[in-house]
């Protein structure tokens, strides 16, 4: 077909049409005049059309397609033929990349097709009702789309249809839904396989699937094949895939759409398959204005692929007022554009990639006309956020898997496991899922191969906003349970069966163990709410730290006074041993993994303990906001100088040695039981703490920091409130043992409580 | 399951009513038990409904149940156990409790909401993991260095999501399932709360945010929400430590300047705790919000606020299309402080969604003032009761209808109105401005009990003993007083 002739017209042809950048009548008639004359060359000539119009960018994209219309009008014997099976994907190519107004004299146009040409003798159509029909479908379809999203009402059916339909497509209201005949009389002139076709098949198949399946929603084996076929719409976009296997599938479609057809009764009947227009009408001047706009439902164009795409409502961020179904005219254009022609509007507008689209098939056929996908080169701010954006790369994505794959290709994200973009992906996944869901009796016999053990491929983020609604199988689930290793016998917590994971259970065992054994302590003495923890120990505190495993328990309870405000260390008594494991032993753990020296143990851990080794322990209130950076074993934080009421008093003297006053007995909240308070018990004796340290001299002095040999930095940050109940949320200052006010204003509690 | 000193609790003679249901991958076994028309008793409801998990794995709301355990769910739940790989229960009704309870099931997962939620998860959860790739690429410097320089680019934080939709759709169970798979997978989400009406780990009345690193409590009314999950003095398993802010009002409509400045408030703080804590900062905010409705101007200008707050980038919509629809126009446009895009996901609602009618929600936030004084099964608490001269409480009040120029609190007397209404005592200073007492956040909640003008004593219910020292209090209209509270 192509001979140097044939490539010397359409060259020419080509420059004169760059050239066509208005709506010029004399152009577009010069133009017109040169494809009659060379109808001979009529197939070079139609391509290069074809090409532009999908090249050009949108301000030219009108002109170009008046002067289709203008030469199928007046030169339609070869033309006709030559732009009918194409003319899905030049139109719907075209109709996503331009603006409203222009849509709207597309509109008209294509109204225009649908009739006979104006002064014509003959009353058959421009375009055979087959080749238009697709594409007022598609318009169709998008305005129920619009009409969905509008009526919540409609709960009920998306109830019922909500699985099977990942992408949410519209409920056809229309009577006949597959009525369109194959294409067969116009099989196109080409080699290999026809994308379009096979995209325009799947499409009729999937609309009488739905329809189907409307009718019988909980058939679970139309759910997977439709499922099944939209899948296969999707692949089909892809530009890599082998010819072997289109051929299968298209074997396989036809078979299909063969049956279905004959058992979906459709009206098919009616609509007979024409082979052509046919010849000789009378020439009709082009007209700019076809007819006038009334545009019934044909508003939208979600292409075919749409509904196949998976794109879930949530796709459609940008959807206009969209309110009044059926507003008709502008308004429900613009609600309806937001399906995605908006959006690639807005994908134009916002960056400049409305260009038009490479080529997305590696048939020999011209490219579907996939403008919706913006050109690889999309900017790399695109493709490295991984969000999509809400108009933009969202929609597109949503409209046009494809994309995902082009995101995919630019962004190395390790990302989430989307069958559907896996199937895009995978050619040979998406022929093991056909099998399975029993379209293709595959060679492997049996028609369960586990799809879903298709290891889960890298997607970008942008991808998942779109697959929403897609069941990606069991693998997915299994992330939820099994993956995480088995569950905590005691809470349900699951982890790992690695190293790490074994660490993280034995401490959290550990914690299940104390708590335990002290559950029953503390409601044996009695337990109440805390106080909650002041605005920046809030921000400034580390939930992380103590999940179970650490002690977060102990910790995120005493948010202010912190448990225990200072047990006493190990030379007292050694009832507080178990706490003091309970404190530290896990908290020692996750040093190592937090270095945060800003990390805040609410109270707990951190203030608890006080200064033990020094015997002093001259803790300081704390608010829990003990800075501690300490090593495993090294007790930190500061607190107050009590120990807990000896458990046989007998035994121990109940007099300080020093200043021979007795110790004053006081329920501690923070420690949860009876204490001593300022008292500290060195070598089996118990002396008032300000008294010891006042005659030793040598008191460790907690709240600098020291504590002599513990190594910890203890910071006392309180609030600077006064009189702050228990839990002192004193100054935000260092406090020694001199201050060893219990909270804020409180004074020595030695003095008076 | 029988505790002692339960009299009050089913006179009527308890029938044991034992059953094994069966659940297919992506069922729900939906329940209700009506809230018990009791009088106080801190041990009350130690009973409930018992529920064992025999085989595969259940959830509620996102947690876990561990299997041969009994779970014990309390009057006054409105839940589902839900199974993604199916499973046998095993529900045991000893109380005779008036339970309602059904199971669904769905043919093919496709079918179940569950699915777009679980994907949903999936899809934050891969952002997040870009965020700790992120970070692992860019490390922080160091906190201290970070809060004195602050100069370089900013890390950009794990997913924020923010989650509305009308009446009654699950918008706090999806936070809430969001929350826990998040957590059962190890990261630790901060969880905020813009709704009034219902508290978040705080009593209904404010506006709260708590980091969700331990598990949820599954067994209690909310679900792992209720002031139950809040710090006590003894050990707890499921221990959170809230923020809150006290609005002291129902709706944010009633008073939006103070509701909008308290958001404010909260989300500086939430996006303080982001910066520092790398936990925080990969997993993100989960932001539960107040019902809008479609065409709700006003309700969608408050989202729109709790937005640009919080920097949200994933505005979940559930139930309402045109809801989605509205908001996607809305931010289409909007960039978070990240520069990056507002993206407005929409979900169906779960036909599970169950109505919640005032008497129930009144029901409920009894419970938790209860709940919060008192305890519950877990852990039985001791309040105590403080008696304190008018001169010693400084309480403040909103003004009842706010109007341009009103001051934002006017300190009032202890009046005999106060009885039984619940305080929120403020980390601030009486000295301090009215404005700054406010806005700081809560300490705690008092129930004023008794009120004797003539001696000008007050007895008050105190969570912690000891004196309120000088922490102003904030009378406000919501939660409405529970007369039965000491009764």
């Amino acid at each position: 077909m192509t001979t140097d002739a044939a490539a010397d017209v359409a060259e020419d042809y080509r420059q004169a049409l760059e050239d066509l950048t208005v709506n010029s009548r004399i152009e577009i008639a010069t133009l017109t005049n040169i494809a009659r004359e060379n109808a001979i060359h009529g197939l070079a000539i139609a391509d290069v059309l074809t090409n532009h119009i999908k090249k050009v960018p949108p301000t030219r994209t009108l002109p170009a397609l008046y002067v289709l219309d203008s030469i199928v009008k007046n030169a339609p014997t070869p033309y006709a033929l030559y732009f009918g099976p194409k003319l899905y994907s030049i139109f719907m190519g075209a109709y996503t990349k331009v603006d409203t107004p222009t849509r709207r004299k597309m509109d008209e146009m294509l109204k225009t097709w649908k009739e006979p040409v104006a002064g014509a003798l003959g009353n058959k159509p421009v375009f055979p009702p087959e080749v238009v029909k697709p594409i007022e479908n598609a318009l169709i379809a998008a305005k129920n789309v619009a009409l969905q999203v509008n009526q919540s009402s409609f709960q009920g059916q998306q109830y019922m249809l909500r699985g099977a339909r990942p992408p949410a497509p519209p409920h056809r209201d229309t009577p006949t839904p597959p009525q369109s005949p194959y294409h067969q009389p116009q099989a196109p002139p080409h080699q290999g396989i026809s994308i379009e076709r096979l995209r325009d098949d799947i499409q009729q198949l999937i609309v009488a699937e739905r329809a189907e399946f409307a009718r019988d929603p909980l058939d679970v084996g139309k759910q997977t094949r439709l499922k099944a076929l939209l899948d296969l719409q999707t692949l089909i976009q892809r530009p890599d895939v082998p010819q072997e296997q289109l051929m299968l599938v298209k074997e396989k479609i036809t078979e299909l759409s063969v049956n279905m057809r004959s058992s979906v009764a459709t009206a098919a009947a009616g609509v007979v398959p024409v082979a052509a227009p046919p010849h000789h009408y009378n020439p009709v001047p082009y007209t700019a204005t076809p007819t006038p706009p009334v545009i019934p439902g044909a508003v939208v164009p979600p292409p075919p692929q749409v509904p196949g795409v998976g794109r879930p409502a949530s796709a459609m961020a940008v959807p206009g007022p969209g309110a009044a179904p059926g507003a008709g005219g502008a308004l429900s254009l613009d609600s309806l554009f937001g399906q995605g022609a908006l959006a690639a509007l807005l994908a134009g507008a916002t960056r400049k990639s409305a260009t038009p689209t490479p080529s997305q098939t590696s048939t020999p056929q011209p490219p579907i006309a996939t403008p919706m996908i913006p050109p690889p080169a999309v900017p790399p701010v695109a493709a490295g956020i991984p969000v999509p954006a809400p108009s933009a790369a969202g929609s597109l994505a949503a409209l046009n898997p494809a994309l995902a794959a082009v995101l995919r290709s630019q962004t190395p994200t390790m990302a989430p496991t989307a069958t559907a973009s896996s199937i895009t992906n995978n050619p040979s996944a998406l022929l093991a899922m056909l099998r399975q869901s029993g379209l293709l009796s595959g060679a492997a016999g049996t028609s369960t191969t586990p799809v879903s053990v298709v290891p889960t491929p890298v997607a970008p983020a942008a991808a998942w906003t779109y697959t929403l609604k897609q069941y990606r199988g069991p693998h997915l689930i299994n992330r939820l349970h099994e993956d995480l290793g088995p569950p905590c016998t005691q809470c349900g917590r699951r982890f790992g069966i690695d190293e790490e994971g074994r660490r993280k259970k034995t401490a959290h065992m550990d914690w299940h163990f104390r708590v335990h054994q002290r559950v029953t302590d503390a409601e044996r003495r009695g337990q109440h709410r805390s106080w909650w923890v002041e605005q920046s120990d809030w921000a400034n505190s580390s939930e992380a730290i103590d999940i179970d495993h650490s002690h977060r328990s102990d910790a995120a309870t005493h948010p202010s006074g912190g448990h225990g405000g200072g047990v006493p260390g190990q030379d007292t008594l050694n009832y507080d041993d178990d706490v003091d494991d309970d404190d530290y032993d896990p908290e020692a753990n996750f040093n190592s993994s937090y270095n945060n020296a800003d990390s805040l143990y609410p109270g707990g851990g951190a203030a608890a303990g006080g200064g033990d080794h020094s015997g002093g322990g001259h803790g300081h209130a704390s608010s829990g906001k003990a800075t501690a950076n300490r090593k495993g074993g090294k007790r930190g934080g500061g607190g107050l100088n009590y120990i807990p009421v000896p458990e046989d008093s007998a035994k121990v003297n109940n007099m300080c040695p020093i200043c021979q006053e007795k110790f004053e007995m006081k329920w501690l909240d923070e420690a949860q039981e009876w204490v001593w308070m300022d008292a500290t018990k060195v070598g089996g004796r118990v002396y008032h703490a300000s008294c010891h340290k006042e005659v030793n001299g040598s008191g460790a002095v907690g709240g600098d920091g020291g504590g002599g040999s513990n190594g910890m930095m203890g910071m006392s940050m309180g609030m600077g409130m006064s009189g702050g109940g228990e839990n002192g949320f004193g100054g935000g200052r260092k406090r020694k043992a001199e201050d060893d006010a219990y909270s804020g204003a409180k004074g020595r509690i030695k003095l008076e409580y | 399951m029988s505790i002692p000193g339960l009299g009050q609790i089913a006179p009527q003679a308890p029938t044991s009513t034992q059953r094994t249901i069966n659940l297919r991958p992506f069922g729900e076994w939906r329940f209700s038990i009506p809230h018990q028309h009791s009088t106080f008793s801190s041990n009350s409801s130690a009973a409930g409904v018992t529920v064992r998990l025999v085989a595969g794995t259940a959830e509620r709301d996102g947690t876990e149940l561990t299997p041969h355990k009994d779970y014990t769910f309390l009057p006054g739940t409105k839940s589902k156990l839900f199974t993604d790989q199916g499973c046998t229960l095993e529900i045991n009704n000893t109380g005779g409790y008036p339970l309602e309870d059904r199971v669904v099931e769905y043919p093919h997962p496709e079918q179940s909401p569950m699915v777009s939620y679980i994907n949903l998860h999936f899809g934050l959860e891969d952002y997040e993991r870009a965020a700790a790739a992120h970070h692992a690429q860019h490390p922080l410097p160091h906190q201290q260095q970070g809060r004195q320089g602050g100069g370089g680019p900013r890390p950009k934080p794990g997913p924020r999501v923010l989650v509305c939709g009308p009446h009654c759709v699950g918008k706090t169970s999806l936070v809430k399932y969001l929350g826990a798979l998040a957590t059962r997978m190890g990261s630790q989400p901060l969880v905020a709360n813009l709704n009034p009406t219902d508290g978040l780990l705080s009593l209904p009345g404010t506006l709260s945010a708590a980091v969700f690193g331990t598990l949820m409590d599954v067994e209690e009314p909310a679900g792992g929400f209720g002031v139950s999950s809040t710090p006590i003095s003894g050990p707890s398993q499921t221990v959170k430590n809230p923020l809150a802010f006290y609005f002291g009002r129902e709706k944010a409509g009633e008073d939006v300047e103070t509701w909008k400045q308290m958001t404010e408030r909260l989300a500086v703080l939430c996006k303080r705790k982001l910066e520092r804590n790398r936990d925080v900062r990969v997993a993100g905010f989960l932001v539960d919000t107040a019902p809008v409705d479609a065409g709700d101007k006003e309700g969608q200008e408050l989202l729109a606020w709790g937005v640009r707050q919080f920097d949200v980038n994933y505005v979940v919509v559930i139930g309402s299309e045109k809801l989605k629809t509205e908001l996607g126009q809305r931010f289409a446009s909007e960039k978070t402080s990240f520069g990056e895009p507002v993206t407005v996901l929409g979900f169906d609602k779960s036909d599970g969604a169950v109505q919640i009618d005032k008497g129930w929600r009144q029901k409920s936030t009894e419970t938790a003032i209860k709940e919060y004084f008192f305890g519950g099964i877990k852990a039985r608490l001791s309040p105590f009761t403080q008696s304190a001269s008018f001169d010693e409480l400084v309480v403040f009040k909103a003004p009842d209808d706010p109007y341009e120029g009103a001051p934002v609190l006017e300190r009032v007397e202890i009046t005999p109105e106060m009885a039984h209404w619940t305080l929120a005592v403020m980390i601030a200073s009486v000295t301090d401005s009215p404005q700054a007492i406010r806005f700081s956040s809560v300490l705690g909640f008092i129930v004023i009990a008794d009120v004797d003008v003539e001696r000008r004593r007050v007895k008050f219910l105190s969570p912690v003993s000891g004196r309120l020292g000088n922490h102003p209090l904030i009378w406000g209209r919501w939660p409405e007083p529970y007369l039965n509270l000491l009764a």
